[in-house]
C-alpha cells in the first residue's frame, strides 16, 4: 500500500526545499525526495579534501529571498550570512595605472575608498562611478518587483494575470526619461557595450561586465548581458539580511537551514531517494515512483529538477504532446561554467600585492581586460574551455575559518568558459579534466605564483561533472540559459510560465523557472504560492 | 550674410528618405526646400562611374526593399523608375564547387536544397511561411509611428489596439513564436529548422548584414524578419535592381518631389539647426546663408544630427549624452569592380542566371561568419572576408552600354571589417581591404582577380566622410533590441519628432529603420504634416 501524499517534490535543492516549507506551513502533508546522500542540490557543502569543506558548485548568496529568509524564520534554523567585502582585480605588468610592477583594482564596500582608489585610474570615471551607482539603486528598487510576479502569457484572452505587469507599467510611466531610457538599456544591451557609457578604465569595465556573463553562454559584449548588473544592487537594497554574501558553512549551510526549517513546519525529507519516474493517470500527475521500485502517491507532484530532466526524463514518453515537448527539446541550457576546489595550507601571494590582507577577503577577480574577457569566450563559441580563463576566486575560510584545519583554507574558483560541448577533437570531459584544472590553476599562477607551492588537494568540476553530479542538463548552473528569449513568459516554454505543466497537478518549482537561476529560492516559493493558490488558499504574495 | 524664408518644411539630406519625405511634404501642398551637402541627390542609393563609361552601385545595391505603396503613390514609375527582379534571389558558390541557390519560386529553392539535405529542403517552406508571416507583423509595426511611453495619449491607446489586432492575427502560436524568436540569435532560429551548416549561413545572413553583430548575437533574428518586412523577399531575401543603378531610384524621388513642388538644392552643407526657445526655426549653410522654416526634418542619422547639428544648449545635456552614446559601429565596407568579362565561377557551371542575384561568398557555415565578426571585436581585418557580391550589369546592361562588349560591374558588400584598424587609419588600410576582398571572390571565381580593370573600395571611413554616415554605419544606427521600435533611436524621441519643437528625424536612425525602404520618410512626413495643421 502506498504513501500517500498532498504534495511530493522531487529534488532537495534549494528551491525544492522551500517549496516544501512554504507547503508544509500551509498544512499540506509534503515529502521531498533527494536523489544524492546530502541534501541542497548545487548548494550543497562536502569535504572533499580530509578536514576542507567546500561549497562544491553554488558559492556565494546571491539574492536569497528576504521574505523567505522571514517566512522561514531562517536564521533560527542556523542561516548566517557572512559579509564578503570588495573585488580585487589583480592586473599584469604594464596593465596599471602606475608604471613600475603590475598594479590592481580593488573595489571595496565603503564607497569613498572606492572612488578614491579610481581616482587613480581616471578622475572621470570616479566622478562617474558615484551618479552611475545612484542610478543603478533607482533601476533595482523599479525592477526588483519582477522576482515577485509570476508572469502571464501575454497571448492570452484572460488579461488578469497580466495585472501584476500593469502595475510594473504604472512604476515604470512614473520613472523619468533617463530612467526608463536607462532600463530598456539594461534589458538589450550587452553589458561592455552598456558600461562604456560611463566608464573608460579597462579593467574595471572588464570586472563589472563580469558579473553579466556569469552562468551563462555569452561574452560581455552580447546583447542580453546588461541586465545582470542590476542583481548586484538588487543584493545592496534587499536591506537587513545580507542577500549578497558567503553563508557559514558554506552554501550547503543555506540548503541545510532550509530543510531544518521545512522539517520544523512538517515536512518529510528523504534523501538517496532517486525519482525514477513520474506517475500519470489521464491528463494527472498522481505521485512518483522511486528507482527501487516505491511508490508514493501525492495530489500535487513538483519537481524541482530542470525541464528537460522533468519532461523528458521523468515523463513516461507520450505523456506530453509533440509540440510541446518540441518547445522543451528547444529550449537552451549549454551549460558554459566549471568549478576548481582548492585546498591550500597558506593563503596565495598576488605579485601586485604582495602578502595577505583585505584584498584576498572578498572576490578576486581575474578578469584584467575586456579583451580577455571576450577571447575567453571566443574560445568557448568553438568548442574548447578558455586558454585564459575568467576567474571568480572566494577564499571562504578568511571570514569561516571553520572550513578548514586551523591555518589552511579552502579556495573556491568560478571558472568561464567551459562549454558543456567540446570540440570533438578534444575528446570527452573525462580526457580533459585534469588539462582544465592545469588550465586554472596557470591563468591563477600568472598573478599569484605561489599557488602551486601551497595546493594540498584539488576538486575540479567540468560542466559534465556538474551535470553527472548535480543532475544539472548540459551542466548550466541556473537549470536552462538565461537569454532574453528564454526569460519571464517564455521561462521555460513560452505558455507554460507559470509553474505549471501540461500535465495537470504536474509543478516546475526550480530555475528552469522565473526568475532564472542563482540562490534565490524566489522559484519554489512562487510555485508554492500558485499551488496553494491553484486549491483556493488566500496566499499574499509580495 | 542672407536670410532666405518662408518654407514650411527644409529636409536636410537627399538620400531616399529625405526625399521620400520631401515628395511626400510637396505633394500636401507644403513648400519644401531640400538641401543635400553632396553634388547629387540619393546618399547611400547612388551610382558612380568607376570608368568612363562605367556604371555602378557606389553603396547600397538593391533597391527591393522599397515599400511597393510609395513607388505607387509617389508614381515613380512615371518619374522613371524601373525595377530589375532576376529569378535567382541569392546563389551561394561553395569552396568545393557546389552551391546553394534560393529562388523567388520556392520549389526552385526546394530542388536546389535538396542536392543537401531532403531534410533542409522539406523544411524551407515551412521556414519561408513562418518568416512571411512574423515579417507581416513587424511590417505592420513599421507603418506605424512607435506609441508615446512616457505618457500614453488617446492615438497611442488606438495605436496600441491596431497593434494589438494585427498581433492577434498572428494567432497564439505565432504570438508566442514572435515573442520568443524577436530576441533570438539568428544561429538558433535557423538552427531550429534546418541542419545543414552551409544552408544555415546562407538564410541567417540578412539576419547579420549590415550590422555589427555576428549570427550568435541575442536579437539577429530581428533584423532578419526586419529584411523581409514589407517586401516578397520571405526567407530567401529580396533582388531587385533599379536600371540604371541605385542613384536611378534617387533621381526618380527627386523628380517626384520636384513635379510636386519642392526644391532640391545639392552642395549646400547645413552647418547648423537654428533653435529659438527649443523650437526648431530654420538652418545655417556653410555658405553662412540662413533659411527659416516651420518645420526642419533631418534625414541624417541621429547622432550627426543631435551631436553637431543641434545647440548643445537647447537639447541638454542629458539628451546630448544620450545621443553621444548612440551607437554607430560601422563595420562593413564596399568594393566596387570593374571586369574585363564575367568572371567564371564552377560552382554556377555555365548557368548564368545564378550569377544575376546576390552572389554570396564565404557563407560556408554558422561559425564560419561568426569567426570573421570575432576579429573585428580587436581590430583586426580577417584574411577572408564575408561578401555579398552582385554582378548588376547582368541584368542591367545600360551599366555598361557605352563601353566594349563583355565589360561588368560587380558590386561587393563586405562585412565584417573593424569600425577602425588597431593600427593607424582607414587610410593606411584601404588597398589591403581591396586585396582581402579580392582573395575572398577568388576562392569562388579562380581568375576573378586578373579581370579587374578598375577597383573602388569604400572603408567604413569613407562611408563616414563621402556619405555623412557617423561611424560608417549604412544603417545610422545599429539595429540592435537597444535601439529598436519605441526606443528607436532614443525612447521619448522614436515618434519622429526629435530633441526640439519642429525638428524631425527622417532617416534610418528613425523607426523601422535602415535598408531602401522608405518607411522612415513616409512616416515622419505624416507626422510633420499633422504638426503643421495643428500649428496653423
Amino acid at each position: 500500500m502506498p504513501q500517500r501524499y498532498d504534495a511530493v517534490i522531487i529534488g532537495g535543492g534549494h528551491n525544492g526545499l522551500v517549496s516544501a516549507a512554504y507547503l508544509a506551513r500551509a498544512g499540506l502533508r509534503t515529502v521531498v525526495l533527494e536523489r544524492r546522500h546530502v541534501l541542497g542540490g548545487a548548494a550543497v557543502t562536502e569535504e572533499i579534501v580530509p578536514g576542507f569543506r567546500f561549497s562544491v558548485a553554488s558559492y556565494v548568496v546571491s539574492l536569497l529571498r528576504p521574505e523567505i529568509i522571514r517566512d522561514l524564520r531562517l536564521p533560527e534554523h542556523g542561516l548566517d550570512i557572512l559579509p564578503l567585502d570588495g573585488t580585487f582585480t589583480p592586473l599584469p605588468e604594464g596593465a596599471g595605472a602606475h608604471t613600475g610592477g603590475p598594479d590592481y583594482l580593488w573595489r571595496v564596500n565603503d564607497h569613498g575608498r572606492t572612488v578614491r582608489e579610481l581616482r587613480r585610474w581616471s578622475k572621470n570615471d570616479a566622478e562617474a562611478y558615484e551618479e552611475y551607482g545612484q542610478l543603478m539603486v533607482e533601476m533595482a528598487r523599479f525592477i526588483k518587483p519582477i522576482l515577485g510576479i509570476v508572469p502571464g502569457d501575454p497571448t492570452d484572452l484572460d488579461p488578469r494575470p497580466l495585472l501584476p505587469l500593469a502595475g510594473l507599467a504604472r512604476s515604470f510611466g512614473r520613472l523619468t526619461e533617463r530612467q526608463q531610457a536607462v532600463f530598456v538599456q539594461l534589458m538589450t544591451m550587452s553589458a561592455a557595450d552598456f558600461l562604456d557609457q560611463w566608464f573608460e578604465t579597462d579593467p574595471l569595465k572588464a570586472t563589472m561586465s563580469a558579473s553579466g556573463i556569469i552562468g551563462t553562454y555569452q561574452g560581455i559584449r552580447s546583447p542580453g548581458t546588461a541586465y545582470v548588473l542590476l542583481h548586484h544592487y538588487m543584493g545592496e537594497i534587499d536591506g537587513a539580511f545580507r542577500a549578497w554574501g558567503i553563508p557559514k558553512g558554506g552554501t550547503g549551510g543555506v540548503s541545510l537551514s532550509i530543510a531544518s526549517a521545512a522539517r520544523a513546519l512538517g515536512a518529510e525529507i528523504r534523501t538517496e531517494a532517486p525519482v525514477a519516474r513520474i506517475l500519470t493517470r489521464g491528463d494527472r500527475a498522481t505521485g512518483v515512483v522511486l528507482e527501487d521500485g516505491e511508490e508514493i502517491e501525492a495530489s500535487a507532484v513538483l519537481s524541482s529538477a530542470d525541464a528537460k530532466v522533468t519532461f523528458l526524463d521523468l515523463l513516461e514518453p507520450g505523456t506530453l504532446d509533440a509540440s510541446f515537448e518540441q518547445e522543451v527539446r528547444r529550449f537552451k541550457f549549454r551549460g558554459s561554467s566549471g568549478k576548481v576546489n582548492i585546498a591550500v595550507d597558506r593563503l596565495p601571494d598576488f605579485t601586485c600585492l604582495p602578502g595577505p590582507g583585505e584584498h584576498l577577503r572578498g572576490a578576486i577577480s581575474f578578469s584584467p581586460s575586456m579583451d580577455d574577457m571576450e577571447r575567453a569566450y571566443d574560445d568557448a563559441k568553438y568548442g574548447r574551455w578558455s586558454r585564459k580563463p575568467y576567474i571568480d576566486m572566494i577564499i571562504p575560510t578568511l571570514v569561516d575559518p571553520q572550513m578548514a584545519p586551523p591555518g589552511k583554507h579552502v579556495i573556491s574558483c568560478f571558472v568561464q568558459y567551459a562549454p558543456y560541448k567540446l570540440d570533438p577533437s578534444l575528446g570527452t570531459w573525462d580526457d580533459n579534466r585534469e588539462a582544465f584544472g592545469d588550465t586554472v590553476i596557470d591563468r591563477i599562477a600568472e598573478f599569484a605564483p605561489n599557488i602551486r607551492d601551497i595546493i594540498i588537494g584539488r576538486q575540479v568540476l567540468t560542466p559534465l561533472d556538474i551535470e553527472r553530479t548535480m543532475g544539472l542538463t548540459e551542466g548550466n548552473i541556473f537549470q536552462g540559459e538565461l537569454s532574453l528569449e528564454q526569460l519571464f513568459f517564455n521561462r521555460p516554454v513560452p505558455g507554460y510560465a507559470r509553474f505549471r505543466t501540461p500535465v495537470r497537478d504536474l509543478w516546475l518549482s526550480g530555475s528552469s523557472t522565473h526568475p532564472g537561476g542563482g540562490l534565490m529560492g524566489a522559484n519554489g516559493r512562487l510555485a508554492a504560492l500558485e499551488v496553494l493558490r491553484s486549491r483556493g488558499r488566500k496566499v499574499g504574495i509580495r | 550674410m542672407s536670410t532666405t524664408s518662408g518654407y514650411d518644411a527644409i529636409v536636410l539630406g537627399a538620400g531616399h528618405n529625405g526625399l521620400t519625405a520631401a515628395a511626400y511634404l510637396a505633394r500636401a501642398g507644403r513648400s519644401v526646400l531640400v538641401l543635400e551637402r553632396r553634388d547629387r541627390v540619393g546618399g547611400s542609393v547612388d551610382t558612380v562611374e568607376l570608368a568612363p563609361g562605367v556604371h555602378a552601385p557606389a553603396v547600397a545595391h538593391t533597391v527591393g526593399r522599397l515599400r511597393p505603396a510609395i513607388a505607387r503613390e509617389l508614381d515613380l514609375k512615371a518619374h522613371g523608375l524601373t525595377l530589375i527582379a532576376p529569378d535567382v534571389r541569392a546563389f551561394a558558390p561553395q569552396p568545393d564547387g557546389r552551391g546553394i541557390a534560393l529562388w523567388q519560386d520556392t520549389a526552385a529553392t526546394q530542388a536546389s536544397l535538396r542536392a543537401w539535405s531532403e531534410v533542409d529542403a522539406a523544411a524551407f517552406a515551412e521556414f519561408d511561411t513562418r518568416v512571411r508571416s512574423l515579417a507581416r507583423f513587424l511590417a505592420d509595426l513599421g507603418e506605424e509611428a512607435p506609441p508615446d511611453v512616457r505618457d500614453p495619449g488617446f492615438g497611442d491607446a488606438l495605436m496600441g489596439l491596431r497593434l494589438g489586432r494585427a498581433f492577434k492575427g498572428l494567432g497564439r502560436d505565432g504570438g508566442r513564436t514572435i515573442l520568443r524568436v524577436l530576441a533570438m540569435a539568428v544561429a538558433d532560429f535557423v538552427g531550429e529548422s534546418f541542419e545543414t551548416d552551409p544552408i544555415r549561413a546562407v538564410l541567417a545572413w540578412r539576419g547579420v548584414r549590415h550590422t555589427a553583430m555576428g549570427p550568435w548575437s541575442a536579437g539577429t533574428t530581428k533584423v532578419l524578419l526586419d529584411d523581409a518586412a514589407g517586401s516578397d523577399g520571405g526567407a530567401s531575401g529580396e533582388t531587385v535592381y533599379a536600371r540604371g543603378g541605385p542613384g536611378a531610384l534617387a533621381d526618380a524621388l527627386a523628380a517626384a518631389a520636384r513635379a510636386a513642388g519642392a526644391e532640391i538644392r545639392t552642395g549646400a552643407e547645413v552647418v547648423a539647426v537654428t533653435s529659438v526657445d527649443g523650437r526648431a526655426t530654420g538652418v545655417a549653410l556653410a555658405s553662412g546663408e540662413e533659411i527659416t522654416a516651420r518645420a526642419v526634418v533631418a534625414g541624417m542619422d541621429p547622432k550627426r544630427l543631435l551631436t553637431t547639428l543641434v545647440d548643445p544648449v537647447a537639447i541638454g545635456p542629458s539628451l546630448r549624452w544620450r545621443a553621444s552614446n548612440i551607437r554607430t559601429p560601422g563595420k562593413v565596407a564596399k568594393v566596387n569592380l570593374v571586369l574585363d568579362g564575367l568572371p567564371d565561377f564552377p560552382a554556377a557551371a555555365d548557368d548564368q542566371r545564378l550569377l544575376r542575384g546576390r552572389i554570396l561568398v564565404g557563407m560556408t557555415g554558422i561559425d564560419a561568419l561568426e569567426r570573421v565578426f570575432d576579429t573585428t571585436k580587436y581590430g583586426d581585418l580577417s584574411d577572408h572576408l564575408i561578401v555579398e557580391a552582385t554582378i548588376p550589369s547582368l541584368a542591367d546592361p545600360t551599366l555598361v552600354a557605352e563601353v566594349t562588349e563583355g565589360t561588368h560591374v560587380l558590386s561587393a558588400h563586405v562585412q565584417w571589417v573593424p569600425a577602425t584598424p588597431r593600427d593607424g587609419t582607414w587610410d593606411d588600410h584601404r588597398e589591403e581591404l581591396g586585396d582581402a576582398v579580392l582573395r575572398t571572390l577568388e576562392s569562388v571565381a579562380p581568375g576573378l582577380t586578373g579581370r579587374v580593370q578598375a577597383r573602388q573600395v569604400l572603408t567604413p571611413l569613407d562611408l563616414e566622410r563621402d556619405y555623412g554616415l557617423t561611424g560608417g554605419h549604412p544603417l545610422h544606427v545599429e539595429p540592435g533590441l537597444d535601439s529598436f521600435f519605441a526606443w528607436r533611436p532614443l525612447l521619448g524621441h522614436a515618434r519622429y519628432r526629435i530633441a526640439l519643437d519642429g525638428l524631425f528625424l527622417a532617416g534610418s536612425g528613425a523607426h523601422p529603420g535602415g535598408g531602401v525602404t522608405g518607411v522612415p520618410g513616409r512616416n515622419a512626413a505624416r507626422v510633420v504634416l499633422d504638426d503643421l495643421r495643428r500649428r496653423r
